[in-house]
């Protein structure tokens, strides 16, 4: 089964994802959604983790660290940056952090990647806005977006015909560069947000 | 090389660079750190990974040759051994002074009783 939910609080999530199993959804895969495997109803222990790693080597040792200490890897890859782990039956422990300061780590981590996502789609800003692609002209003057031949003396249905046919093309022209700044400014949005979920989560441990 | 900044380390900390001395994967380090510290110290493996990875930054352990491709192995550095040496000597200092003080307050907390 397939469903698209989004989290920027791992606490949430990882409660979610145990619910979902409590009522036989599994987790299998989670990447632009959940996937789940039906299954026998489970209360179960998962935590999620925000990592990403430079080399394979890396991940391999990642994985192996917490399967070592009984924590089952049941999804997210070297660049996926979230990582889930389910508790085997016979483990102990409950938590893969021991102290709030590691576990508020994780937002931290979240917050400065989504800065950097943010950032990174700077240069090609410049360049779209340098090579007139980005043409604010646009906004004053729409009628230049539309390219068919003498289509403002058209009238009736036939303008209409004509206008419509040609409107989705000519928001495509002017402004599917708009996509680049709304990126940044929802990984903005999801960097400032974790970043005020750390502030709020390292508080924890004084009050 | 000013090695007081990185006092005083916190008892995870401390206890990681006791579990290097030989070198270690980090799950054999959480099975070590616990056996030391009377089961009392658990650290968990996110936490671990994390503590890892800070003192490979402070250079105060090393990723060392393994034959296990899954598994990284670390070693203490000489920088992380006389750290753990001052830091040692810090504790020491201050049992002393803690036990010498406790000591003549009993005495007199005793005179009190009497």
């Amino acid at each position: 089964m397939f469903k698209f939910k989004f989290f920027l609080d791992f606490d949430k999530e990882e409660k979610w994802l145990e619910d979902m199993a409590r009522n036989g959804y599994h987790l299998n895969k989670a990447s632009f959604g959940y996937h789940f495997l039906e299954g026998e109803p489970e209360e179960t222990t998962i935590k999620i983790d925000y990592r990403r790693f430079k080399y394979k080597e890396d991940f391999l040792d990642y994985c192996s660290l917490f399967e070592d200490s009984g924590w089952k890897h049941i999804s997210g890859t070297k660049n996926s940056g979230i990582q889930y782990f389910k508790k085997d039956t016979n483990t102990e422990e409950d938590d893969i952090f021991s102290d709030y300061h590691s576990k508020a780590a994780r937002y931290k981590r979240y917050s400065s990647m989504s800065f950097q996502l943010a950032i990174s789609y700077l240069p090609l800003l410049v360049v779209f806005y340098l090579t007139d692609i980005i043409d604010f002209n646009a906004f004053v003057n729409p009628k230049e977006l539309y390219y068919t031949p003498g289509l403002w003396d058209k009238t009736g249905t036939s303008f209409w015909f004509s206008f419509l046919f040609e409107t989705p093309f000519a928001l495509m022209r002017g402004f599917a560069w708009s996509f680049i700044p709304l990126t940044m400014l929802l990984y903005l949005f999801f960097s400032i947000k974790s970043n005020r979920l750390y502030v709020q989560k390292s508080d924890k441990e004084f009050s | 090389m000013d090695l007081e900044k990185h006092l005083p380390l916190t008892e995870t900390t401390y206890y990681i660079l006791l579990s290097l001395l030989e070198p270690s994967h980090g799950y054999m380090m959480m099975q070590k750190i616990e056996e030391m510290s009377n089961k009392r110290v658990k650290i968990a493996a996110g936490t671990m990974y994390g503590a890892i990875e800070n003192l490979l930054k402070q250079q105060l352990i090393k990723s060392v040759k393994s034959s296990d491709k899954r598994r990284k192995t670390y070693a203490i550095t000489e920088k992380g051994l006389e750290v753990l040496r001052l830091d040692c000597a810090r504790m020491k200092h201050m049992i002393q002074v803690t036990e010498n003080l406790l000591s003549d307050s009993s005495a007199i907390g005793g005179d009190i009783n009497v």
